[in-house]
């Protein structure tokens, strides 16, 4: 076998790839990523945020691989028994995850999840999400660099396997060679409450943002990394063993802050508001939105949008590209408590009535991307003894069991009406007796 | 109703509330399992749109906007979540003070849906966690099944969900798909 290809990482070290794996890296669809950047506008906060989804995308690949591995060293003659696997099929489906892992983010639309606002509709309501590209650029157009590579010869392994790994919609839980309870149980590495995708993000983000927020103890993670089979569930899950529940305390902590310090500061959901305005005005001829990933042509159309081509569009973004240019953006003059009250959303209405269309935009913690909430993973107590028995981390924990789910909202209005709007908003808070909080 | 404007989804919040209230003297221990799949099953067998999006994992059909609302209700006082046996049997959901506040912001969205929540609680009121665990997974594998190839058999519905839940015997899946097949809460043929 030929010597691995190796990246240099700034999170992982060296990260290993094979000439298959090369190949589709190479590709000009997983090359596009280099130009998606992995936080949006975030670098207008912090300078150094301007890492892109090309090397996320490497290093959930090799989390992954490394959950998998810690997994069947662990727990071999659970996935033999339960699962019916042999050392080909572990192998098999190793390769579909790495796979997966490596090109869960293709269908991301410039400046990654704030492009998400205008992904078109697939029924009142419903957007679709960049999981459904994803999806539907490796069953199409990677299909050829996944399945007709010399090295499938002996694995025949088809692009809509790894496609269904990537759909976040309920279809594709099952596929031809992949049985159901499999495909589930290998998919919750790529997303899931514990899954490579987090366990990548938050390190990196932290990394290049230049704060210690997101840090946790990977490799205690990952040395504690099972599976529980708890018959009160009908189901094996993946969880940690008890020795690495203060690593997950650390993980869902990172969450937490990196949420209120970085994803969800209030310049930056400034910015991600502009920057769609931006592109807005700059997809006018097609009604405002990106092609929906229906057909070859669509999907074409939406990969040629980057970046790249939107920052060097700016001066046609209308009154939201010139904000961008001049680093003026809309300023928050309210924000509730992280968990408002009743009072607090009364205030939050009573403002919003006095300001009026003065306000350019309301903002909620619960409609990020990154919202924090409190994951349910599983702690496996007493492992590998007669007595092993498992339970939700926030069952156990205190730190957990203290933290809320965020749930802020914040006024903004356009900075040349700050001044005035700040006196009404304190005036306001003043009539309330709010205005020593 | 002043809050509503600023888009906060008090009917999914509400609705929560309503479940702890009506299920308090009802359900074995309404905890956060058993809310996540009567929500399920509310939205799939009797079509009440809550807003969820539920996907699949091994462990059944999940949302994680349930467990996020579910916090935020809990910190306004609509319900109280409470661990059994200090943590040990997991949570129990109960009402709370300010679970009619909550359930008046929503408007007529209570009212709108009162009957269908009496044939959830009825139909499902009463199962365990694990019961509804098993129930929830086999009405999400039948639509997504019956979506794809339209006719479905109870035997492959069967094996699809023992695949799924092996620590579940072919016989307790087989009987409760017949159950619902028979209460035409999926549609599967033999």
């Amino acid at each position: 076998m030929a010597a691995p290809f190796e990246i240099r990482d700034p999170i992982h070290g060296f990260i290993e790839l094979d000439e298959w794996e090369r190949d589709i890296v190479n590709h000009p669809v997983f090359q596009r990523l280099r130009r998606i950047r992995q936080l949006g506008l975030t670098d207008m906060v912090y300078p150094g945020a301007t890492h892109t989804r090309f090397e996320h995308s490497l290093g959930v690949m090799h989390v992954a691989t490394r959950m998998f591995d810690a997994i069947v060293d662990r727990r071999s003659d659970f996935l033999r028994a339960t699962y019916k696997y042999n050392d080909a099929g572990l192998k098999r489906d190793r390769r579909i995850l790495r796979f997966a892992a490596l090109l869960h983010d293709v269908g991301h639309a410039p400046f990654s999840h704030t492009g998400e606002d205008l992904m078109p509709e697939i029924e009142s309501g419903k957007r679709y999400m960049h999981e459904q590209y994803s999806s539907a650029i490796v069953a199409g157009l990677m299909k050829d660099v996944i399945e007709s590579h010399p090295h499938n010869r002996c694995h025949g392994i088809k692009a809509q396997e790894i496609a269904d790994f990537l759909d976040e919609r309920p279809t594709g839980f099952q596929s031809e060679t992949m049985s159901a309870g499999r495909h589930l149980f290998w998919k919750g590495l790529v997303s899931g409450q514990l899954d490579a995708d987090r366990a990548d993000y938050l390190l990196r983000d932290s990394h290049h943002v230049g704060v210690a927020y997101g840090k946790y103890d990977l490799d205690r993670l990952l040395n504690t990394l099972t599976v529980d089979e708890n018959s009160q569930l009908g189901s094996p899950s993946l969880a940690v063993e008890e020795g690495g529940w203060h690593a997950v305390e650390g993980l869902i902590i990172a969450r937490y802050m990196m949420f209120t310090q970085v994803y969800f500061h209030r310049v930056r959901r400034a910015y991600d508001r502009h920057i769609v305005g931006s592109m807005r005005a700059l997809l006018e001829e097609s009604g405002g939105f990106f092609p929906p990933p229906t057909d070859e042509k669509n999907l074409k159309e939406y990969l040629n949008w980057e970046d790249w081509r939107v920052l060097g569009s700016l001066d046609e973004g209308r009154e939201d590209g010139a904000i961008i240019l001049n680093r003026g953006h809309d300023r928050c003059v309210f924000e509730t408590p992280e968990s408002p009250g009743f009072d607090d959303g009364q205030l939050l209405e009573a403002i919003r009535k006095e300001l009026g269309n003065r306000i350019s935009f309301v903002d909620a913690a619960e409609r990020s991307w990154y919202r924090f909430d409190k994951s349910e993973i599983l702690i496996l107590l007493n492992p590998r003894h007669s007595d092993e028995k498992s339970r939700n981390l926030s069952q156990l924990s205190s730190v957990v069991k203290g933290l809320r789910a965020v749930n802020q909202h914040r006024v903004y209005v356009p900075l040349a009406d700050r001044d005035r709007c700040q006196e009404t908003v304190d005036q306001i808070r003043k009539d309330w007796g709010k205005d020593d909080d | 109703m002043m809050i509503r404007d600023l888009q906060v989804p008090w009917p999914r919040y509400a609705l929560i509330s309503e479940l702890a209230y009506r299920l308090f003297d009802v359900h074995p221990q309404f905890g956060k399992t058993a809310l996540q799949k009567l929500i399920y099953l509310l939205q799939e067998v009797y079509g009440v749109d809550c807003g969820y999006d539920y996907r699949l994992y091994t462990y059944g059909p999940f949302s994680s906007q349930v467990l996020l609302d579910l916090d935020l209700v809990e910190s306004v006082g609509g319900v109280s979540v409470n661990p059994v046996r200090a943590g040990l049997d997991g949570y129990k959901i109960t009402p709370n003070e300010n679970g009619g506040l909550v359930r008046e912001q929503a408007g007529s969205f209570i009212d709108d849906i009162s009957e269908e929540l009496q044939s959830l609680i009825e139909d499902y009121g009463a199962y365990s966690a694990k019961e509804l665990e098993m129930r929830a997974t086999i009405v999400f594998v039948e639509r997504e099944l019956n979506r794809e190839n339209g006719e479905l058999s109870a035997e492959g519905l069967v094996k699809v969900v023992h695949d799924i839940k092996p620590y579940f015997s072919d016989m307790e899946i087989k009987s409760v798909v017949k159950q619902l097949n028979g209460k035409e809460h999926i549609k599967v043929t033999g």
